[in-house]
């Protein structure tokens, strides 16, 4: 299962956060966690370049996009590979909606494509699409090309 | 450093880069929500506005139950507007609302609708919609839908309806397994994405058939699955049909040469989980293993850092079972030693301090030091681990790894990374010899400066133990002292008990430690005082210089074999009296087993009130209750209480288990008995014990129960003697005997009359294992050392074919009732030796150590050999007799 997925700004706060099956009382850590981990090893990573870091059977895959820190949580089946095939899924899909690398504020600008991108991607916790022209006709409630 | 719990908004002041939600706040939002009440809707607005609830939610923002009710119902209004974007952030909004059960309704018929809707993607989307609000009533209703999205030609709509399906499953799982035809036709769906999903949730519906996951394995194996995503699953679902097949003999495994044809897959994702699905075979074979080796040494130089790490982490797990079919990567690992990603880094570092040989190990050494100072506590620690693992395999090496241990010690760090170094050096020190007074030097110059009362009170202790018995013990003196001028309280307690442990062990040193003891009487503290007098009067600090007393050690720093629990137990029970309190009178059982519980399922309390408690329970409780019956009061002190031995099978009519008691001459059998049946009372309950088979045993008193009634236990009981001292054995057959009267239910009287009846219960034995007391030691090296070898015996014996190394381990444990000690009585897998150390006390409180060491001999028998030490010579006899006729 996808646990979270979580943007970030270059200061560390929070952006989008969104949790599957993590209880209430944990997803306070996570954000801590998850932020720390971006603040001691993104500085100087190139865009979309991943790290990955594993925490007893949970996975971690993060990069940098523009302005903005990405990261996704998961155990089991998303694995670090799966979940890096989910981080390019999302990062090039947003950076389809902003049209180029994100800034802040361009990120803020299209929120609310984002968020509806984010649930065509994944899905409570799986991942539901992969191709970013598909999620962007999905977003648009148009069927996929290829059918 | 960033903050991450600030709202992004609250500390921006930049008037050109305005964020949209700056200055956002709930209530307002909320407010502002009601426009989707308006009778002419403005869609953009209203997207706008979900886009400010979506932002506050994804924030971890939470709405009240009121407030997320009122946000819904307004969402639901906006389902008569037909403007796309509008209805497409909708079906987000409800999701994140996630209404409870009773507003559900008011959706349900739009998004019916728009499921049974001509434009697919409304189908989709209301699919998605329903099922995560949805509840089993309405499922039912929608399942025809459900079904038929499944198969439809829109792979949007069928993945839709799919992932719905592994959601519900959970829920609902007895609907879902209805649409097994479905799902099994989506897996051969042209869509790479439906037939990932598909075969996700066609095995989740099947994983607990093993039959039906077997054949769905082959038939897919045989095929082309066309997604690489849906490929990984099917080589999981592989390794786990493997992993059942039970005793494959290796060359002839199934499926792995499909397993080894996935390494040649064009997605590096299939190739890795094909590689680690061989590298976690059971009982893999260097053959099978190496071209999963060759493309995961392949990865370990990709250019992509997930893969590196995939890599290296399947490496490091390799190394662990199989460290020479991981040594080829060794170069390729050394390289990653720098790599920037430090998770890599140490996982390469770990996996090499595993596989790496003596001659490498100073050259490694030199590249970790390096790497040492620019990682987190976290890393440091798995290192430190991995450090004292190679030092231990390769002794000669002590200096070195002992070296950089010590060096890494002055370094910060936390107080887990620094405990971590300590316990390392602790544990070298015990086992390689050689290293012994360096290490306790790196020990001594670390507590002068050392911020951690707890390390600094630990390493005193051991310094206690340990440096009386180098060349030179003089030399630690100025460090233990100097903790008696410089620190805390705590510290300096425990560096005061050190010095008398000096005084009391280096006949030499001791008027010189008096001196430095009497100067500890004007401290102030209580507890640094106390000690300090305690010892000086102990020791003989009046100025006569005396070798110290066996007794007085062993008062002073022997080992408390105690359970404090006991100790803290027997102390509040001890009453002030003329007689002083007796330590020896403490009980020694680690812990009380508790009773089993038994009780009817399902059956309903009567009115008999609450039900008492049931019987003691703790060794200490027992006690009481035995010395509380005049027949057993003149047994003298329990040895041993066993665990309770069920002599019926589960629900019957009367449950009954015993507990037995040993004492140096007798032994007590208690019976607890429940009485299941709420009709019947039972009165004058005993057991008739035949004890034919038990030759030393006769039977010397019976305690019976008076009544019994309902679902309220009681206990009746029957004593024994037997020869004093001496661990007999035997087996004895029980029949439960009693009156039974009738009961009306509806009044809860018995009858008057009863008649007398009987019931066989199963029988029980007293073993050698009921002689022996589980206490534990602390370091069991040192206790064997100090145990001598003068009432040792060893002896070899052969344990015949086994089903395990484990399982021969676990019966021999069985046998002698011994607790295991650190931790030797699990066994690793596919290990073919293992030593295993048990502690125990055995009647006639006789220390007793043994130390076994099992060895496979041929493919399945074990031998074992058998050394044990004890404080009497008859004792070790007896022990080898228990195994000789176990």
């Amino acid at each position: 299962m996808i646990l979270a997925v979580l943007f970030a700004n270059s200061e560390g706060n929070i952006l989008v956060e969104r949790f599957n099956g993590v209880p209430a009382e944990e997803r306070l850590h996570w954000r801590s966690f998850l932020v720390k981990l971006g603040a001691e090893n993104l500085k100087g990573v190139k865009n979309e370049e991943l790290l990955v870091a594993s925490h007893k059977s949970v996975y971690i895959v993060y990069t940098v996009l523009g302005d903005v820190s990405v990261y996704v949580v998961g155990k089991d089946e998303y694995d670090e590979l799966a979940l890096a095939e989910v981080i390019f899924v999302i990062t090039s899909a947003v950076k389809d909606v902003c049209g180029k690398l994100p800034t802040e504020r361009l990120f803020l600008d299209k929120y609310g494509r984002i968020c509806l991108t984010l649930d065509e991607i994944i899905w409570t916790g799986y991942l539901e699409s992969t191709d970013k022209d598909r999620i962007r006709r999905l977003v648009r409630l148009k069927p996929p090309t290829e059918f | 450093m960033a903050q991450p719990l600030v709202k992004k908004d609250d500390d921006r002041d930049d008037e050109a880069d305005y964020s949209p939600f700056l200055g956002i706040e709930k209530g307002a939002v909320l407010q502002e929500a009601r426009v989707f009440n308006d009778p002419q809707l403005d869609p953009r607005r209203c997207s706008q506005v979900i886009t400010k609830l979506l932002y506050l939610l994804n924030q971890g923002e939470t709405f009240t139950k009121v407030e997320a009710t009122e946000v819904f119902f307004a969402v639901t209004k906006l389902f008569q507007s037909k403007d796309i974007g509008l209805r497409r952030m909708v079906y987000v909004m409800i999701k994140e609302l996630s209404p409870s059960a009773d507003e559900v309704i008011i959706v349900t018929s739009s998004l019916m609708k728009d499921m049974t809707s001509k434009t697919d993607m409304y189908r989709a989307n209301a699919i998605r919609v329903l099922c995560r609000i949805t509840d089993g009533t309405l499922l039912t209703q929608i399942e025809r839908y459900l079904k038929q999205a499944i198969v439809d030609k829109n792979p949007v709509v069928a993945s839709a309806a799919l992932v719905s399906g592994i959601h519900l499953l959970q829920t609902n799982p007895e609907i879902v397994k209805r649409w097994s035809n479905e799902v099994q036709e989506a897996v051969q769906s042209r869509a790479a994405l439906v037939q990932f999903h598909a075969l996700a949730l066609l095995h989740q519906i099947r994983q607990n058939d093993r039959l039906a996951v077997n054949k769905l394995v082959s038939s897919l194996t045989k095929g082309s699955v066309r997604s690489p995503l849906a490929q990984c699953l099917l080589i999981r679902y592989t390794s786990q049909v493997i992993r059942e097949s039970a005793n494959i003999q290796a060359g002839d495994r199934p499926f792995y040469d499909f397993l080894e044809g996935c390494l040649r897959h064009k997605a590096e994702m299939v190739i890795f989980e094909a590689a680690r699905a061989i590298t976690e075979l059971n009982g893999v074979t260097s053959r099978e293993l190496t071209p999963a080796i060759t493309v995961l040494q392949l990865f370990l130089s990709s250019s992509k850092p997930v893969l590196r790490f995939a890599a290296v982490r399947t490496l490091n797990k390799v190394a662990m079972t199989h460290p020479m079919a991981v040594t080829n990567c060794n170069i390729d690992m050394e390289s990653l030693i720098s790599d920037q990603n430090r998770s890599i880094a140490t996982l390469a570092i770990t996996t090499l301090l595993k596989t790496g040989n003596e001659s490498s190990v100073d050259r490694l050494m030199k590249q970790i030091t390096n790497f040492m100072s620019d990682i987190a506590d976290e890393f440091k620690i798995v290192v430190v681990e991995a450090i004292r693992s190679l030092c231990l395999k390769f002794p000669l090496k002590h200096k070195s790894l002992m070296n950089f241990l010590s060096n890494i010690l002055r370094e910060e760090g936390g107080f887990e990374y620094k405990k971590a170094i300590v316990d390392s050096i602790v544990i070298l020190i015990r086992d390689i010899p050689e290293a012994k007074e360096t290490g306790l030097l790196h020990l001594c110059e670390f507590i002068e400066d050392c911020e951690f009362t707890y390390l600094s009170t630990q390493i005193l202790h051991f310094l206690g133990i340990e440096g009386p018995k180098t060349s030179d013990p003089n030399k630690y003196i100025r460090y233990i002292y100097n903790r008696v001028h410089l620190e805390n309280a705590t510290v300096r307690a425990a560096a005061v008990s050190t010095l008398a442990k000096f005084g009391a062990m280096v006949d030499t040193l001791k008027p010189r430690i008096f001196v430095l003891l009497r100067r500890c009487l004007f401290d102030n503290d209580d507890e640094v005082r106390d000690r300090a007098t305690l010892y000086l009067n102990t020791l003989g600090g009046d100025g006569t210089v005396v070798q110290t007393s066996d007794d007085v050690k062993e008062f002073l720093f022997g080992s408390l074999d105690i359970p404090l629990v006991n100790l803290e137990n027997s102390l509040k029970n001890y009453e002030p009296s003329e007689e002083s309190f007796d330590i020896n009178s403490v009980p020694r059982e680690v812990k009380a087993q508790p009773l089993a519980e038994k009780k009817a399922p399902g059956k309903k309390p009567t009115g008999l009130g609450a039900p008492p408690a049931g019987p003691p329970s703790t060794v200490d409780a027992y006690e009481k209750l035995l010395s509380s019956i005049p027949e057993f009061a003149n047994f003298g002190k329990l040895f041993k209480s066993s665990a309770p031995a069920e002599l019926t099978e589960a629900e019957t009519e009367y449950a009954v288990n015993v507990v037995k008691h040993i004492f140096d001459g007798h032994v007590v059998f208690q019976y607890n008995c429940t009485n299941t049946i709420p009709e019947q009372l039972l009165e004058n309950v005993t057991v008739i014990v035949d004890a034919s088979e038990a030759e030393e045993f006769a039977e010397v008193a019976s305690k019976p129960l008076r009544s019994l009634p309902y679902d309220s236990p009681g206990q009746t009981f029957v004593a024994f003697e037997k020869p004093e001292g001496i661990p007999a054995v035997g087996k004895f057959s029980n029949m439960l005997r009693f009156i039974v009267k009738e009961v009306d239910p509806s009044t809860g009287e018995a009858e008057d009359d009863g008649v007398e009846d009987e019931y066989q219960l199963e029988e029980l034995e007293v073993v050698a294992a009921d002689y022996m007391l589980k206490v534990g030691v602390s370091n069991f090296r040192n206790a064997w050392e100090s145990m001598g070898a003068d009432c040792e015996r060893v002896d070899e014996y052969g344990l015949g074919p086994r089903e395990s190394l484990a399982e021969a381990v676990n019966a021999v444990i069985d046998l002698l009732g011994m607790q295991p000690c650190e931790g030797t009585e699990v066994v690793p897998n596919n290990s073919r030796s293992h030593t295993c150390l048990l502690s125990g006390v055995y009647i006639g409180n006789i220390k007793v150590l043994v130390r076994l060491q099992f060895g496979l001999d041929g493919p399945k028998d074990v031998a074992m050999k058998l050394a044990v030490r004890s404080e009497d010579e008859a004792v070790s006899d007896a022990i080898h007799e228990i195994v000789a006729s176990g």
